[in-house]
C-alpha cells in the first residue's frame, strides 16, 4: 500500500518536472517569437513605436504606417515564422524517421529539389501563386530520386545521406544552369530566391503556402503516434498493426511537403531543419509529441531572428536570410559529423 | 476440425529470405488455449517461423491461418488486435520510459483522432502490475537490467491485450533466476488470463516444463510435434540435435528432462 503511494508520488514528481520544462521552453519560445515579431514590425526604413506598429497591423492609425506594416513587414515576418516552423517540424520528423541526427531536408536534397521546381516556374514566367506548387513538385521529385537511388539498400541511413548529398549537388547544378540561361531580370529574382529569402513576400504567397503548412503541421501531429511506433523497430511495429513501409513513406512525404512549403516561402534555407531538433532534444530530452510542437516554435524563432539579423544588423544591403543560416549551419554540420563518427557515439545504430 | 479458438495453423508453408528457403512445406497446427514451445537447433528456422506466423514475413507459398482465416487476408490492425509479438531483440527507443513504452502497446486500439482513453490507461496499468514493472514506470528502459527490460517488453505485448501471444526466445540473455521469472509469468498469463502462447525456446527441459505442446524443427522442416512427454525422447534428440542423451523424468515435474551422455558433447560443442 505504502509502496504504491510512493510509486505514484515519484511518478508525478518526475513527470511534472519534464512537463514543466516543456511548458517553460514553449512559453519562452512564444514570448521570444512575439518580441521578434514586434521588432520586425517596428524596425526598418521608417521606425515605428511598438504600439503604433501593432495598431497598424490591425488597420488602425496612419494609412502610411498601415501600408508599411500590413503590406511589407507583416507578410515577411509571417513567412519567416511559417517557414521556420515547417523546417523545424520537417527536421524533427526526418531525424526520427531515419534515426540519424544528420537527416534534414537540406542535407537530403529535398530543399535542392524544391529550389529547382520553384526556379523552373520563375523561368517559365509563372505567377507567384504557383511557386509553392513548383517547390512542392521539385521536393517530391528529389524525394523520388532519393528513393530510387537509396531504396535498394532498404533505405540504409548512410546511403540515404550520401545519395541525398549527390541529389542536392545535381539539383543545385541544374538550378545554376537555369539561372545562367535566364534573361537578366528573371535571373536576378531567381538568384535571390535560391539563396533563401523572405524579402518581398506578399500575402498571396503567405496565405497559400501558409495555409497548406498549417494543414501539414496538423497532419504531422496526428501522425506522431506512427513515428513513435516505428521507433520500436520494424518487427514490433508490424506486430502492433502498423504497415511499416507505408507509414515510413507517408511520413517521408509529409516531411517533404513541410520542407517544400517552407522553401516556397523562404527559398532553400539551410541549417534550420538540421539544428532545431538538436536544440529541442538538448533542452527537453528524448522526442515526444511535445518536441514536435517545440521544434515548430524554435524553427520560427530561429528563422525570424536570422531575418532580423539580415535586415538590420549586417552592413550588407539585401543579404538573404539563407546566408545567415548557412553560415551558422556549415560549422554545425561539421561538428555533428565529427561527433557521429567518433567511436563513443557509434554505439547506437 | 473444430478447435478451441486462437488456433494457428499452416498449410504447405514456405518461408524464404531471397532465394534461401528457411522453412519448407510446413503443415502445422498450434492448438488454441495452450502454451506451445517451438524448439530446434540454431538456424533451424524457429524465429523465421514465428515471423511467418505473425505476418511479418509473407510466405513464398502456402498459408498461415488463425482459426481457419488466412492471416494475410486480414488487415494488419485486425491481426494486431488478436496477436501480440515480442521479437527476440526488440529495439528500445532511446531514453523511453517503461510506461511510455508500454503505452505503445495500445496502438492498434487507437484511431487517428481518438484521445488516450480510460480503457487504454487501465490496460497499461494492468500490464505494468502483472509484469511487476509498475514501480519502474518512470525509469528509462535502456537503464534497466536485462530481466526488468524483458518484463517491460512483455508488458507492452500485454497492453496490446491480445488472446494470442508470440514470444521469440524470451529468456535469451537472462540468468537462470530471470529466465524462470519470465517463464512463470508466461505460465501465469496462460493459467490466469487464458492466453494462448507460442514461444521459441532454446532449453528443452524448460520447453517440456512450461509447454503443453511442442514443435520440433530441423532444417526448416517439422521433425516432431505433440505433447512434450510424447515427443521428447533420446532418439529425437539424437536425430535433431546430434547429441547422445538419456531422457529422464524431471524430478520436480515429471516432464521429460534431457541429460546428455558424458562425452557426447565433444562433437556437438562447436554448434552449441
Amino acid at each position: 500500500m505504502s509502496a504504491a503511494v510512493v510509486s505514484v508520488r515519484t511518478k508525478s514528481a518526475s513527470r511534472v518536472r519534464v512537463r514543466r520544462r516543456v511548458l517553460l521552453f514553449g512559453a519562452i519560445g512564444l514570448v521570444l517569437l512575439f518580441v521578434l515579431l514586434t521588432l520586425s514590425l517596428t524596425t526598418g526604413e521608417i521606425p515605428l513605436p511598438a504600439g503604433t506598429a501593432l495598431r497598424a497591423l490591425v488597420g488602425l492609425g496612419d494609412s502610411g504606417d498601415v501600408l508599411v506594416v500590413q503590406q511589407f513587414r507583416a507578410p515577411r515576418a509571417v513567412a519567416a515564422i511559417v517557414a521556420g516552423a515547417g523546417l523545424g517540424a520537417a527536421g524533427c520528423v526526418l531525424q526520427r524517421l531515419f534515426r540519424n541526427p544528420l537527416a534534414s531536408p537540406d542535407v537530403m536534397g529535398i530543399t535542392g529539389g524544391a529550389s529547382l521546381g520553384a526556379v523552373a516556374l520563375i523561368a517559365a514566367g509563372a505567377s507567384q501563386a504557383l511557386i509553392p506548387l513548383g517547390a512542392l513538385g521539385g521536393g517530391l521529385l528529389a524525394a523520388l530520386l532519393l528513393g530510387v537511388f537509396a531504396w535498394g539498400s532498404g533505405l540504409a541511413v548512410t546511403r540515404l545521406v550520401l545519395t541525398g548529398l549527390a541529389v542536392q549537388a545535381g539539383l543545385a547544378a541544374a538550378v545554376n544552369l537555369m539561372i545562367v540561361r535566364f534573361p537578366a531580370e528573371l535571373a536576378g529574382s531567381a538568384l535571390q530566391w535560391t539563396a533563401g529569402s523572405v524579402y518581398g513576400r506578399t500575402w498571396t504567397e503567405v496565405w497559400g503556402a501558409g495555409g497548406a503548412m498549417v494543414l501539414a503541421l496538423g497532419a504531422a501531429l496526428l501522425m506522431h503516434r506512427r513515428l513513435a511506433v516505428l521507433d520500436l523497430g520494424d518487427d514490433s511495429a508490424g506486430a502492433l498493426g502498423l504497415r511499416t513501409s507505408a507509414a515510413r513513406l507517408q511520413l517521408l512525404v509529409l516531411a517533404v511537403v513541410l520542407a517544400s512549403l517552407a522553401a516556397a516561402l523562404a527559398g532553400p534555407v539551410t541549417f534550420v531543419a538540421l539544428a532545431v531538433p538538436h536544440v529541442v532534444r538538448f533542452l527537453t530530452g528524448p522526442p515526444t509529441v511535445a518536441s514536435l510542437v517545440l521544434a515548430g516554435v524554435t524553427g520560427a524563432v530561429l528563422l525570424l531572428a536570422s531575418d532580423l539579423v539580415v535586415q538590420h544588423l549586417l552592413p550588407i544591403e539585401g543579404l538573404p536570410v539563407g546566408a545567415v543560416t548557412a553560415t551558422l549551419g556549415a560549422p554545425w554540420l561539421l561538428v555533428l559529423m565529427l561527433r557521429q563518427s567518433s567511436p563513443v557515439q557509434r554505439g547506437r545504430g | 476440425m473444430p478447435a478451441t479458438p486462437n488456433q494457428l495453423s499452416t498449410e504447405g508453408l514456405d518461408l524464404r529470405y531471397g532465394d534461401r528457403t528457411i522453412v519448407g512445406g510446413l503443415d502445422l497446427t498450434l492448438p488454441g488455449g495452450a502454451v506451445t514451445a517451438i524448439v530446434g537447433p540454431n538456424a533451424c528456422g524457429k524465429s523465421t517461423l514465428l515471423r511467418g506466423l505473425s505476418r511479418l514475413l509473407a510466405p513464398a507459398s502456402g498459408t498461415v491461418m488463425l482459426d481457419g482465416a488466412d492471416i494475410h487476408r486480414m488487415s494488419a490492425r485486425a491481426l494486431a488486435l488478436r496477436m501480440g509479438l515480442l521479437p527476440q531483440q526488440p529495439v528500445t527507443p532511446e531514453a523511453v520510459t517503461v510506461e511510455a513504452l508500454v503505452r505503445l502497446g495500445r496502438y492498434p486500439h487507437q484511431r487517428l483522432l481518438s484521445p488516450w482513453s480510460a480503457a487504454d490507461q487501465k490496460a497499461v496499468d494492468e500490464a505494468l502490475e502483472r509484469t511487476g514493472t509498475a514501480s519502474l514506470r518512470d525509469q528509462p528502459v535502456d537503464q534497466l537490467s536485462g530481466g526488468q527490460r524483458q518484463r517491460a517488453w512483455i508488458a507492452l505485448a500485454l497492453a496490446q491485450d491480445t488472446e494470442l501471444l508470440l514470444l521469440d526466445e524470451p529468456t535469451t540473455f537472462l540468468d537462470l533466476r530471470h529466465q524462470l521469472d519470465v517463464l512463470d509469468l508466461v505460465a501465469a498469463l496462460h493459467a490466469e488470463a487464458g492466453r494462448t502462447v507460442v514461444m521459441v525456446l532454446h532449453d528443452l527441459g524448460q520447453a517440456a516444463r512450461y509447454a503443453d505442446h511442442m514443435v520440433v524443427l530441423k532444417d526448416g522442416r517439422l521433425a516432431a510435434a505433440g505433447a512434450p512427454a510424447d515427443v521428447l525422447d533420446a532418439e529425437l534428440v539424437k536425430s535433431v540435435f546430434d547429441v547422445d542423451c538419456r531422457v529422464i523424468p524431471d524430478p520436480e515435474t515429471g516432464t521429460p528432462l534431457v541429460v546428455p551422455k558424458a562425452g557426447a558433447v565433444r562433437r556437438s560443442a562447436a554448434t552449441a
